[in-house]
């Protein structure tokens, strides 16, 4: 009864410790956010005011200016979907067989070509805004789809090939060659034995290149302008020389953060499988 | 079921990795319709020569044919070959039924014709109350004859088996074992299964062929390899424990084993000279008379027992029928049984009849 007793507290003492530190985290992650729900929903005047006043009149104004007034964000919406989503697709198309060809096929000099795909990865990005302006300025796609998609399209592939590739690894042979023996052409096993156990990983691949595409700002305001100017572009628009409208900004941010909270809450799941795929030994006949 | 055939040649096939020879040279011949054993350690090019018949493998040397037709260089979906791997290979997201479906979808048959088959394949095996499970929800004797189903479903020509039983516990095996003989029988086609398991390739197998690095040592009925080794080779490997190889002296129809002579019944016509004489552990008796052994160690097996003793420095294993009191330490007599003496040539490693 005694045991029973001191193992229940004990139990107690353990979860106090981790709540409080997933409630210390969780505050250091959230504040930014909760902060800009409080700023989004002052008066200009009352954001300035110091010290902060914690009670004030709440107010949406600043997010029907957002949405519909003189610096609506909502053209630069159907750009930054169009970019992500041109980016997300052409990455998946290409990733899945590129590295398909990584995991499966013996093709020679395959060692030092998998090690150069992450070479955009080493370069700090900003290091690459001049070559990428001076390279798109040359063949005339500064401002345009096409150019801002590329550009992305450089940092999205070596992720997305070698997140994909460390999926199809997981995959036994045997599976596929099971599947060549049933009369499969390599095509065929990969259509219908590999694509569907790596679902999963094509998710993952999915939200991060979208993610990271919509989110982009340094690339976005040095290549694109005014034909191709995302949200996160766009935004800028209530920070100027005068003035910044930190309400309205905030306002703007919450909006633009909307799409990626739907993605992230729809695909939870597959992302939390995503991350630890491999973690069990036998994956094959999961 | 069958259109009986299935027969196949391997000549001369060589396979290095690197510089490892897998295949140094295999000739082989199955026949059509037989069940037939590659037997051997792991890494003595059994598994290698199955993926070579399969076509996953493409040999660097040597042909192969299947009823007189080249396939050595045919990709392995136009082999008409049907195969059961170690770990199943079931995809894992199909139900049962999709996976036994799977090569007739490739094989172009008419989506209405394909469940009456995989049910027939399924009833086989005695899974067809299983059919819209999935991989992962099978129990492991389950998957294995989930896989069998999806090889037998499309008839083919031959039937290749990667040690099928050895993910299954003991008791499990041992059931599998006498089902896949009757299924051999009732579809009556090639088949070819590898297992390091000699006890399984003997009770299991028409015919047998054991490897030992990368080369096919002796050929022959489970019959001939237990009870006439080609070789040294096979002696020291088949065989449970395997016989005991003492070196010794023929003289005049007889063998001398440690000073002690030993009249051979059945072998004369020979020059006198040295030989490696092999005599199985239960063709050995404890005696009052014969060649005395100092007793290592002592195993009771239940209903055997397995004596480790040693002639003159030299390791001999003895099984006796029964269980009875023998310490270790002690000194015993041993007598071999003169008609189940094997003699071979210490040079030549062969035979010696």
């Amino acid at each position: 009864m005694a045991a029973a007793n001191r193992h229940k507290a004990a139990r107690l003492r353990r979860n106090i410790v981790l709540y409080a530190a997933a409630g210390l985290l969780f505050f250091v992650w959230a504040f930014p956010v909760f902060w800009a729900v409080v700023v989004s929903l002052k008066s200009e005047t009352e954001v300035l005011a110091y010290p902060p006043r914690l009670f004030f009149e709440p107010t949406l104004l600043n997010y029907r200016d957002a949405l519909v007034g003189g610096f609506s964000i909502l053209p630069s919406f159907t750009t930054s979907f169009i970019v992500s989503g041109l980016t997300t697709v052409l990455t998946v198309v290409l990733a899945v067989p590129c590295a398909y060809a990584f995991a499966r096929l013996r093709l020679r000099g395959k060692k030092w070509l998998g090690f150069y795909t992450l070479v955009t990865q080493m370069v700090p990005p900003v290091g690459l805004v001049i070559p990428y302006f001076l390279i798109l300025n040359r063949v005339g796609w500064l401002d345009t789809y096409q150019g801002m998609v590329i550009v992305y399209l450089t940092f999205s592939l070596p992720f997305a090939i070698w997140l994909m590739v460390s999926y199809m690894e997981d995959i036994p042979r045997e599976m596929e060659e099971a599947a060549f023996l049933d009369k499969a052409s390599r095509f065929q096993a990969l259509w219908h034995v590999i694509l569907p156990q790596v679902r999963g990983g094509i998710a993952v691949t999915v939200i991060f290149v979208f993610l990271n595409a919509w989110n982009e700002f340094l690339f976005a305001v040095q290549l694109g302008g005014n034909t191709v100017r995302p949200v996160t572009v766009a935004m800028y628009n209530f920070v100027s020389v005068e003035q910044t409208l930190w309400a309205k900004l905030s306002a703007a941010a919450l909006i633009a953060m909307l799409p990626m909270i739907i993605i992230g809450f729809a695909a939870q799941r597959q992302i939390v499988k995503g991350l630890t795929v491999g973690a069990v030994k036998g994956g094959g006949r999961r | 079921m069958s259109d009986g055939k299935g027969r196949v040649t391997l000549r001369g096939i060589r396979k290095d990795y690197g510089s490892f020879q897998a295949l140094k040279g295999i000739d082989l011949d199955i026949e059509a319709q037989e069940f037939f054993a590659l037997l051997g350690p792991s890494g003595s090019g059994k598994s290698t020569t199955l993926r070579v018949i399969a076509g996953l493998e493409t040999p660097d040397a040597g042909t192969m044919t299947v009823d007189g037709q080249d396939v050595t260089h045919a990709e392995p979906g136009e082999r008409n070959v049907a195969m059961v791997f170690q770990n199943y290979a079931l995809y894992p997201h199909m139900t049962v039924e999709q996976n036994i479906g799977f090569p007739l979808r490739m094989d172009g048959v008419p989506r209405s014709q394909i469940p009456p088959l995989v049910l027939e394949a399924a009833r086989r095996v005695r899974i067809d109350h299983l059919l819209h499970r999935r991989p992962g929800q099978l129990s492991g004797g389950q998957q294995q004859r989930c896989a069998l189903a999806r090889a037998i479903v499309r008839r083919p020509r031959l039937f290749l088996l990667d040690e099928p039983l050895s993910n299954l516990d003991a008791q499990l095996r041992l059931e599998t074992r006498v089902e896949l003989k009757r299924l051999h029988r009732s579809l009556d086609v090639t088949t070819v299964y590898v297992t390091h398991d000699q006890e399984e390739a003997m009770t299991i197998a028409d015919r047998m062929a054991v490897f030992l690095d990368g080369e096919i040592v002796q050929v022959g009925t489970p019959d001939d390899v237990f009870n006439r080794p080609d070789n040294l080779a096979v002696a020291a490997f088949i065989g449970s424990p395997p016989m005991n190889l003492l070196p010794g002296r023929f003289e005049d129809g007889a063998v001398i084993l440690a000073g002690e002579r030993i009249a051979l019944t059945h072998r004369s016509e020979r020059a006198a000279g040295d030989v490696v004489a092999g005599i199985r552990p239960s063709h050995i008796r404890v005696a009052e008379t014969g060649v005395p052994a100092r007793v290592v160690l002592s195993e009771n097996l239940g209903e055997t027992m397995l004596v480790n003793a040693e002639i003159e420095g030299r390791p001999v294993k003895v099984r006796l029928p029964e269980v009875r009191r023998i310490g270790d330490g002690e000194t015993v007599r041993l007598v071999f049984e003169p008609n189940h003496i094997h003699l071979f040539d210490p040079q030549s490693k062969r035979r010696i009849d």
